[in-house]
């Protein structure tokens, strides 16, 4: 990982109770500017060569398949695997993970919106019967008053960390939050799908342009980097150009880390992706057929 | 997206009024056959859900309720449109502003609030705000993916057209576009890639071809996917007649399997 600047990568939280620091979002901002001069730009031919490599691994999957088999729609979690799985942990806590996840991604959507939190849990679950998930809002609302502390107490750490990491942009800079990308190989087939948290800067042609944020509620570190690896090459093959710089902001500990994007990491997820193809005809994949069809787009 | 401004190909004028003579007799037919049943309108979403009869309970057992989801596109066109005329500098700023406009509207009883701003003004902060962020995201990605200057006089932002039978009023086709210029109509699309799309935007090209005086032929209809940023062009010519009144019949119950298995 490629620091922008002389600073630790990977900053500790506040202990405690002690008041977030509040200069943490500014350093974020001054990382993701960078040098405004000095704006990377990639072989035109980049993209073009990720997608023909990803082509060709799609393609033998699809002979594999047969051509009539339903489209497999693949996100980080199926390609890069949930470190949760790989930790054994169970059930109930995964889904606990996820709604925390929800939670704390509403709560980042309202901070980049209107730049304050209020009432972490209450403003969280408003956020979420506004967006229609009431099986999520259901689940929340119907835990025990001594389980609903805990969570609101989880919760507000985050939002702690969350509001001192999370930069103020000024709305020239188009930040936008929850932005999906989904990228259809084999004639849409195989759709490979992730979402950015949050993406700010306006897309130029052939000038990586763009600066992603992801957000990681509980880590592991290195996992939630590749996810972000992940998503650039996502958008590297929407747009034609990589995001030019990307920033992890960790809720739960308040660390972050600001990085150049490059080709080599492309190459990487790239490769992964392509050898995960090699290897899908020996897996089953019944359950990546129709999870994503209905939210992932194009 | 060169496709909205580039020039429209030639259409044969003889072979396009006879296409559009066709389809205005045909629509004519079912309408006639719709006589005595409710009013039914023929959107994009009849034609899409026509031709994938697996979605169609789903979508049938789920009334129609706002959500942050539901209410971006209208409030994204016109966050777009206020970009657009100069009275706001970014999405984010486009958006409070409308949102902002909702509760005004609401609180003083003016006849422009609609029931989303009834919605939006009823929700808490917190819930106003997650339906902002899903607006802006919608309008910046919008308002980046065209170059505004490059079109010769200012598009028309988020109006749809609909066309009413003349021969009954229970009859009525919805053309759905994002984005109209002098010869391009621009559509935002979501959701998987579909066989379906060329039926939904040879729709958007019926209802401009039978909303235009002395058989004129209507501009390029693109779809685009914000998500994978493909495009999908469908230019104006007698065969897309043709394919959205097959649509506009297989929407309505009638026949049209041909198309369904087609797509």
């Amino acid at each position: 990982m490629v620091l922008v600047a002389p600073r630790p990568l990977l900053r500790p939280a506040p202990s405690g109770d002690a008041p977030v620091d509040r200069g943490t979002g500014a350093e974020v901002l001054a990382l993701l500017r960078g040098d405004t001069a000095a704006r990377p730009r990639f072989d035109p031919g980049l993209a073009g060569g990720l997608r023909a490599w990803l082509e060709d691994a799609a393609y033998d999957v699809i002979a594999a398949r047969g051509e009539h088999a339903p489209p497999l729609f693949l996100g980080p979690r199926q390609l890069l695997g949930s470190a949760d799985e790989l930790d054994g942990r169970d059930g109930r806590e995964l889904t606990d993970r996820l709604v925390l996840s929800r939670l704390v991604r509403a709560l980042l959507r309202q901070l980049v919106q209107t730049g304050e939190i209020e009432d972490p849990l209450g403003d969280a679950l408003d956020a979420l019967h506004a967006s229609g998930e009431e099986a999520d809002t259901a689940e929340i609302e119907s835990l025990s008053a001594p389980a609903r502390a805990v969570l609101a107490e989880t919760l507000a750490l985050h939002a702690r960390n969350l509001t001192g990491l999370v930069p103020r942009f000024a709305p020239g800079w188009m930040p936008r939050t929850n932005d999906r990308v989904a990228i259809p190989l084999a004639g849409g087939r195989i759709v490979l799908h992730g979402v950015f948290d949050l993406v700010v800067g306006l897309p130029q042609p052939r000038t990586a342009s763009v600066c992603a944020l992801g957000l990681s509620t509980s880590g592991p570190w290195a996992a939630a980097r590749r996810s972000l690896h992940y998503l650039a090459l996502l958008e590297t093959l929407r747009s034609g150009s990589p995001p030019f710089r990307l920033a992890l902001l960790e809720s739960a500990s308040g660390r972050y880390g600001v990085e150049d994007v490059r080709e080599e990491h492309l190459r990487a997820i790239a490769s992964h992706i392509a050898a995960w193809l090699g290897n899908a005809d020996s897996m089953n994949t019944d359950s990546m057929s129709a999870a994503g069809a209905a939210t992932t787009d194009g | 997206m060169d496709a909205l401004v580039a020039p429209v190909p030639t259409v044969d004028a003889a072979t396009w009024r006879a296409a559009l003579d066709e389809a205005k007799s045909k629509l004519a037919r079912l309408a006639v056959r719709r006589a005595g049943a409710v009013r039914f309108r023929v959107t994009d979403h009849e034609v899409r859900t026509a031709f994938s009869p697996v979605t169609v309970g789903t979508d049938t057992a789920t009334p129609f309720a706002w959500s942050a989801l539901t209410a971006r596109r209208s409030i994204g066109v016109a966050a777009v449109r206020s970009l657009l005329a100069g009275r706001a500098r970014s999405p984010l700023e486009a958006v409070r502003d409308r949102l902002a406009e909702s509760s005004l509207w609401v609180r003083d009883g003016s006849s422009s609030a609609t029931q989303l701003d009834r919605w939006v003004d009823a929700l808490p902060p917190a819930g106003r705000a997650a339906v902002g962020a899903e607006a802006v995201t919608w309008a910046t990605r919008l308002w980046c993916a065209l170059d505004w200057s490059s079109f010769p006089s200012t598009p028309v932002v988020g109006r749809d057209h609909w066309w009413d039978s003349p021969h009954s009023a229970l009859l009525a086709l919805r053309g759905r576009a994002d984005v109209r210029s002098a010869n391009a109509h621009l559509v935002v699309l979501s959701g998987p890639r579909r066989g379906s799309v060329r039926a939904e935007l040879a729709l958007v090209t019926l209802v401009e071809a039978l909303r235009l005086r002395g058989g004129d032929v209507p501009g390029r209809v693109v779809g685009w996917w914000p998500d994978s940023g493909h495009l999908v062009r469908v230019d104006p010519e007698p065969a897309v007649l043709t394919l959205g009144t097959e649509a506009v019949e297989l929407a309505l119950g009638g026949a049209g399997t041909s198309l369904r298995s087609a797509a």
